[in-house]
């Protein structure tokens, strides 16, 4: 450890290390970093030191907050609002829905149990838009085309949530639930009073897979909302793009607010959301 | 398992939501697209027509360059994302002073969705935009990225692989934190190099990791729509019209949905395909077991 020589060559090492993860990251921010700084800049300043290419094209200068306030100006806030409302009534509902599900796989035995198990499996590896185009018959079928009941309804249920409940369920140890029952608890009771509070870190990876998951709908809600008087933030940014191409700072303001959202959220809560997505890939 | 009665109206109560959810809203679908895609619709009724949907999509050139287009596009977009995704993955799980800086960075673009990223690339992309700024300082004349034929279709793989990276990275750093350092340590005292460990201890290992990292992966570049919406509708000269988007072109603009469960039907069929051939391929034991 004394050696002054390893010293030197370990420091300079993670010199080296640091460089290079550096630039990497940097490369990957990019994109992201140019749209906060185009979104705190005038717009007739957005395309200004790119050519030719200055340091200045990545610093907000000059500083301005005009694109931001326009933005609301053209009611994002309802919109944001809106797209919240769906996330949240979807994860609450799902949560509850495919808890009960995963909590009746995994304590109960009854026939057929496997085969539903395998199909729940095969349901979440077909990507919704395979179905979105069928879902669309349905919905008209049902009578609930530009409803929000058409949002909402149809990602309640979801196969990857159900697993990972019953997932979780199945490593509860099942003494607590027989020694309740002697005790004559009802089967309520034991699933709110056991299983509920034991599965909250389940219910936060579950509830982030449903939030993200409506956060980002795109092709859904554009078809189930013909008429667009429901708007959520995916599909509201793209119809602003088409409309208004170059308002390109306020574009780059609406991005930042709808990435913005889900990121801070999955930040601190990435442990989660990783368990949740691990989940989906220890089975295969 | 519960020595004690299974209380079957409570099992009914518990499982009935999820499972109606997933029969009207997942299964029946699956089973309309096939039916529909039988029928046409006639002066507002829906006719049988039987195979007529299928016969015209198959004799149909548009469909097949749509397809062309879907094979070569996943062809491309799922060794290029999976690849990067294991760089960034191997990146990821380092140990050294200040990599949680550089975990938190690579971990920003999951936020990000597909359409924040199609307007934050359409505007870098743009003439005047960053990209063909960056590359005039190497001296390099400006790209028409999304308005070429030639391009067009690379540029979407960019976004969407810009967009995928840190996701996909994510199911691998799970993968890599499964392997046990024992293995490493023994590696490391045989004197193996470091892209002999990589090849010949790491991806063995990550293989049902990476397997599912790959079906998953191509079930949804299989039926990537948001970018091709936004973007380019398809164009310049059909160069990104992959079936998705036609789907979506016959049911939607042109009232079509015969064709277009057709269309659906078979891109699901070779999808399935396609990960059966992933798993015959790749699923063996790994060896040593």
């Amino acid at each position: 450890m004394a050696d002054p020589q390893l010293k030197l060559r370990r420091g300079f090492t993670l010199g080296v290390r640091h460089l290079v993860y550096a630039v990497i990251a940097f490369i990957f921010v990019l994109p992201l970093w140019w749209a906060i700084v185009s979104s705190l800049r005038p717009n007739t300043e957005v395309f200004a030191d790119i050519f030719p290419f200055t340091v200045n094209a990545l610093l907000p200068s000059p500083l301005s907050f005009e694109a931001y306030a326009g933005v609301f100006e053209r009611g994002f806030g309802l919109i944001i609002a809106n797209t919240m409302f769906v996330a949240i009534v979807t994860m609450i509902g799902g949560m509850i829905v495919n808890g009960a599900a995963g909590f009746a796989f995994a304590v109960f035995d009854f026939k057929g149990k496997k085969i539903i198990l395998t199909l729940i499996i095969i349901s979440f590896m077909l990507p919704f838009e395979a179905i979105a185009l069928p879902l669309y018959t349905v919905t008209l079928q049902l009578g609930w085309l530009d409803h929000v009941a058409a949002l909402i309804v149809p990602s309640i249920a979801n196969g990857l949530a159900v697993f990972l409940f019953y997932q979780f369920f199945s490593q509860v140890p099942k003494d607590y639930l027989e020694a309740a029952r002697l005790e004559g608890v009802s089967w309520f009771n034991i699933l709110l009073r056991i299983y509920v509070p034991l599965s909250i870190p389940t219910c936060i990876s579950a509830g982030l897979l449903l939030f993200v998951f409506q956060w980002e709908a795109f092709l859904w809600p554009l078809l189930a909302m013909p008429s667009q008087q429901f708007k959520v933030i995916q599909v509201g940014m793209a119809a602003f793009q088409q409309q208004y191409q170059t308002i390109w700072n306020q574009l780059f303001a609406v991005s930042v607010i709808t990435a913005l959202i889900p990121i801070a959220l999955l930040l601190p809560l990435q442990r989660y959301y990783v368990q949740g997505l691990a989940g989906a890939g220890i089975k295969g | 398992m519960v020595r004690s009665k299974t209380p079957l109206f409570l099992l009914a109560v518990l499982l009935a939501p999820a499972l109606v959810g997933l029969v009207v809203f997942r299964l029946y679908p699956i089973a309309l697209a096939v039916s529909d895609s039988f029928f046409n619709m006639l002066r507002g009724n829906q006719v049988f027509v039987g195979l007529d949907n299928y016969v015209a999509l198959f004799t149909d050139s548009a469909f097949w360059k749509s397809l062309q287009v879907t094979l070569w596009f996943n062809l491309l977009i799922n060794p290029i994302q999976i690849a990067l995704a294991l760089g960034l993955a191997l990146l990821y799980v380092q140990k050294f002073k200040g990599v949680g800086f550089y975990r938190v960075l690579f971990l920003i673009p999951i936020g990000v969705s597909l359409p924040t990223a199609v307007i934050i690339w359409r505007i870098m992309l743009s003439p005047d935009g960053l990209a063909n700024g960056v590359l005039n300082i190497a001296g390099i004349p400006g790209q028409p990225w999304l308005t070429s034929e030639s391009l067009a279709l690379y540029s979407i793989i960019a976004i969407a692989t810009w967009k995928g990276i840190s996701y996909w990275m994510i199911f691998i750093i799970g993968g890599l934190q499964n392997i046990s350092p024992e293995i490493y340590d023994a590696a490391r005292v045989d004197g193996i190099k470091p892209w002999q460990r990589l090849v010949f201890i790491t991806v063995p290992l990550l293989r049902p990791t990476l397997l599912f990292v790959l079906v998953a992966d191509v079930s949804i570049n299989f039926l990537l729509f948001a970018p091709i919406f936004m973007l380019t509708q398809g164009g310049p000269a059909d160069s990104t019209n992959v079936l998705m988007y036609e789907a979506f072109k016959s049911g939607f603009i042109f009232g079509d949905m015969g064709r277009a469960m057709a269309i659906i039907v078979v891109v699901v069929v070779i999808l399935l395909l396609i990960v059966g051939l992933q798993f015959r391929l790749l699923a063996g034991k790994p060896e040593g077991k």
